[in-house]
């Protein structure tokens, strides 16, 4: 019997305690809607920033690669919209028993994308693909959205073979235990470092010893560093889970370690690496102090879009630090608004992912079944 | 075909994709190598980090002088004057603080949602605060800095009088800022924690006649109660490092806090940013940053490393 079941078999205590159990309740709830309150609201307001649409081109345009980022932001935000828009319809679908095919969805998705992208790049919201303005109103995120995503890229490009390597090393191979321990040791104190010491540290080493001045590169670094305990830890944790018989069905086939981990361990460990990945670049996002001292905070007109990654620049977080700090714009609350609901909506688009990549995980997941065909 | 030259054939073909066709032991040896780097990396950048903080912080306590870091209250950089003691109890009284008022609602709430809360709600819930403690703090201090400061500044005015000279900003609304920050961490965590309670105990205590709060309260919260220790450290030590949220709104004041409510006062990490932009790498001025920094860290990975202790402990 559950334990539900036992508690409802019998009284439920005394009358003060339902009492207590309700003003519980009530508090929690509180404290929910506040938090969902309070998103709601960060999306509302700055919406109304995101609804302005201009023609182009605007005073702001003309930059080096600055068709290439309209054409990418188009195709995801109407990839978003189709997504969400196919999700409705497959709802819709399911409610009244009938199923949709799986491709004629993602056929629509990525139809709406390039049609989006194709056509309505000229009309998008201004202010996601226009520069910042430092002294004027009506200055955009479009080099910050550019920036952020390029952290998250420039990042997990060193996170992910650090991290997976030595989640692997740490949980397959490893022979000598005191090794073991100083890697472990070493990552929980990582793990607990306040992350304006990985800026201190980024600053003394790149920009102070190397005296290669504020750069993404420095910054993306120092990021990949903060995210390593994260990444190594659940990485490790879903290569314990894999079940041990796999593995040693693939020894005795004779295929040699490394390939078992390659071919076996890793493909049904993969959904949790991946949302592991996906939470690292959710703190990409998010991260403000270490940015701000290791890749500065400026928007260089010049190469504003540029994929070296040898240049400073700033993120939409350390932006809306900075407008509200040292920002002369009058508009800023504006701008602040706008610059926060974008960076919720990403936010909530990472978390979504994690947790869908965490759903599939084991013999089910999709890799898994294309690695034992 | 026999079944040999099948075998073969899958085995050769196996190997071409991993790019070891007709030379295995030495792809074999080369991969081993790299994720023995990795673990290595992993070790020696932060003995580095460490060893880079460590050498440039103990420079600063050498040129100021670890009495004077520690218990002059006086941070003046521009006239050769640094004293932390301003800047150490900015930081813990308002971490002191979050904790103090975000603490107790997340692990409640953390308790109703465990013991009370249909299955539904749960996962709702969840994934409300999973958002929430990923919302940048920036965001947050934000947020603090248009709705929470004006809040503060009109309290200020109503109890110290109109013409007082508060602005709202300092310790009380960076402690405000920093509870509602901290919170969903808390109960997330919190939530693991009595998630880990064996089911059989709550089984045996309802069989034996007491009530869901009694059960909640008698048997999971004291079975539990390291793991809710450890979540509140964990967000104490949050609070501890958090960097811009508590900049803008706790005022900048490079002096101790007159009271706890109103005066502007200033954190470790807060101070760090700030000055980090003007002073002179190599120069006394920059060095004595790196000394806080590592006040900083050695109270966070204290706070850590005791948590983590006792959560292994409690994993036994």
């Amino acid at each position: 019997m559950s334990t539900a079941r036992l508690h409802r078999s019998q009284r439920q205590g005394a009358s003060t305690e339902a009492g207590l159990k309700r003003l519980l309740g009530v508090g929690a709830f509180a404290m929910a809607g506040v938090y969902g309150a309070g998103l709601v609201y960060l999306l509302a307001r700055g919406g109304s920033r995101l609804w302005s649409l201009t023609a182009y081109p605007t005073p702001l345009s003309g930059v080096d690669n600055e068709v290439a980022m309209r054409f990418i932001v188009a195709a995801c935000l109407f990839g978003i919209l189709g997504w969400a828009s196919m999700s409705v319809v497959r709802w819709g679908l399911e409610r009244t028993g009938r199923a949709m095919p799986k491709r004629a969805s993602r056929i629509t998705v990525v139809a709406v994308a390039a049609l989006g992208a194709m056509f309505l790049r000229d009309h998008l919201p201004r202010f996601l693909v226009s520069l910042p303005s430092e002294t004027k109103a009506g200055g955009g995120v479009g080099p910050e959205i550019f920036n952020t995503i390029y952290f998250a890229v420039l990042s997990t490009a060193i996170t992910l073979p650090v991290g997976v390597g030595a989640a692997v090393y740490l949980a397959r191979f490893a022979k000598s235990q005191r090794f073991v321990g100083a890697v472990r040791m070493a990552l929980d104190t990582l793990a607990s470092l306040p992350s304006i010491v990985y800026g201190l540290f980024g600053f003394l080493v790149f920009v102070v010893q190397m005296k290669a001045g504020y750069s993404l590169f420095a910054g993306a670094f120092v990021l990949a560093l903060l995210n390593l305990p994260l990444v190594v830890g659940i990485a490790e944790e879903s290569m314990h889970a894999v079940p041990r018989e796999l593995d040693e069905a693939s020894l005795a086939l004779g295929a040699t370690p490394v390939q078992t981990v390659l071919r076996v361990t890793i493909p049904y460990a993969w959904p949790g690496i991946l949302s592991a990945l996906v939470l690292s670049i959710g703190r990409v996002f998010a991260e403000s102090a270490p940015l701000i001292m290791t890749a500065g905070t400026t928007i260089s007109r010049a190469n504003a879009y540029s994929l070296n990654p040898f240049r400073g620049g700033e993120t939409l977080a350390v932006h809306l630090w900075y407008v509200n700090s040292a920002g002369l714009a009058p508009d800023r609350a504006e701008v602040s608004a706008g610059t926060a609901a974008v960076l919720v909506v990403l936010v909530g688009l990472t978390n979504l992912l994690a947790s869908r990549f965490a759903r599939f995980g084991g013999a089910e997941g999709p890799r898994t079944k294309k690695a034992t065909k | 075909m026999s079944n040999s030259t099948l075998i073969a054939a899958e085995a050769g073909s196996a190997g071409e994709r991993f790019r070891l066709a007709g030379r295995p032991r030495l792809g074999e040896s080369v991969l081993r190598g790299a994720l023995v780097a990795c673990g290595w990396f992993v070790l020696a950048t932060t003995v580095a980090m460490l060893g880079f903080l460590a050498s440039t912080g103990l420079r600063g306590i050498g040129e100021v002088g670890l009495g004077q870091l520690l218990t002059s209250d006086a941070w003046k950089p521009e006239a050769g004057s640094f004293g932390g003691l301003a800047l150490i109890v900015g930081t813990f009284t308002s971490a002191l603080g979050a904790i103090a008022l975000g603490a107790a609602p997340a692990v409640l709430s953390a308790v109703w949602l465990t013991e009370f809360a249909p299955e539904g709600v749960r996962r709702g819930y969840r994934r409300v605060m999973e958002i929430a403690s990923a919302v940048p703090s920036v965001v947050y201090g934000w947020l603090a800095l248009v709705y929470i400061v004006p809040i503060f500044e009109n309290v200020a005015h109503a109890i110290k009088g109109d013409d007082a000279p508060v602005t709202g900003e300092g310790l009380g609304a960076a402690a405000f800022l920093l509870a509602v920050m901290i919170a969903p961490t808390v109960l997330l965590l919190s939530l693991d924690a009595l998630s880990r309670v064996p089911r059989q105990l709550r089984d045996a205590s309802a069989a034996l006649g007491a009530s869901p709060w009694q059960t909640a309260f008698q048997v999971s919260v004291p079975y539990g109660w390291r793991g809710l220790l450890v979540a509140t450290f964990f967000g104490f030590a949050r609070a501890a490092g958090e960097t811009m949220a508590v900049q803008m709104v706790i005022g900048g004041a490079r002096r101790l806090p007159k009271d706890f409510l109103f005066s502007p006062t200033t954190t470790i990490s807060a101070q760090i940013v700030m000055d980090m932009q003007e002073a002179r790498p190599g120069t006394p001025e920059n060095d004595v940053l790196y000394s806080m920094a590592l006040v900083l860290l050695l109270v966070s990975v204290v706070v850590v490393l005791v948590t983590r202790a006792m959560a292994r402990s409690q994993a036994r």
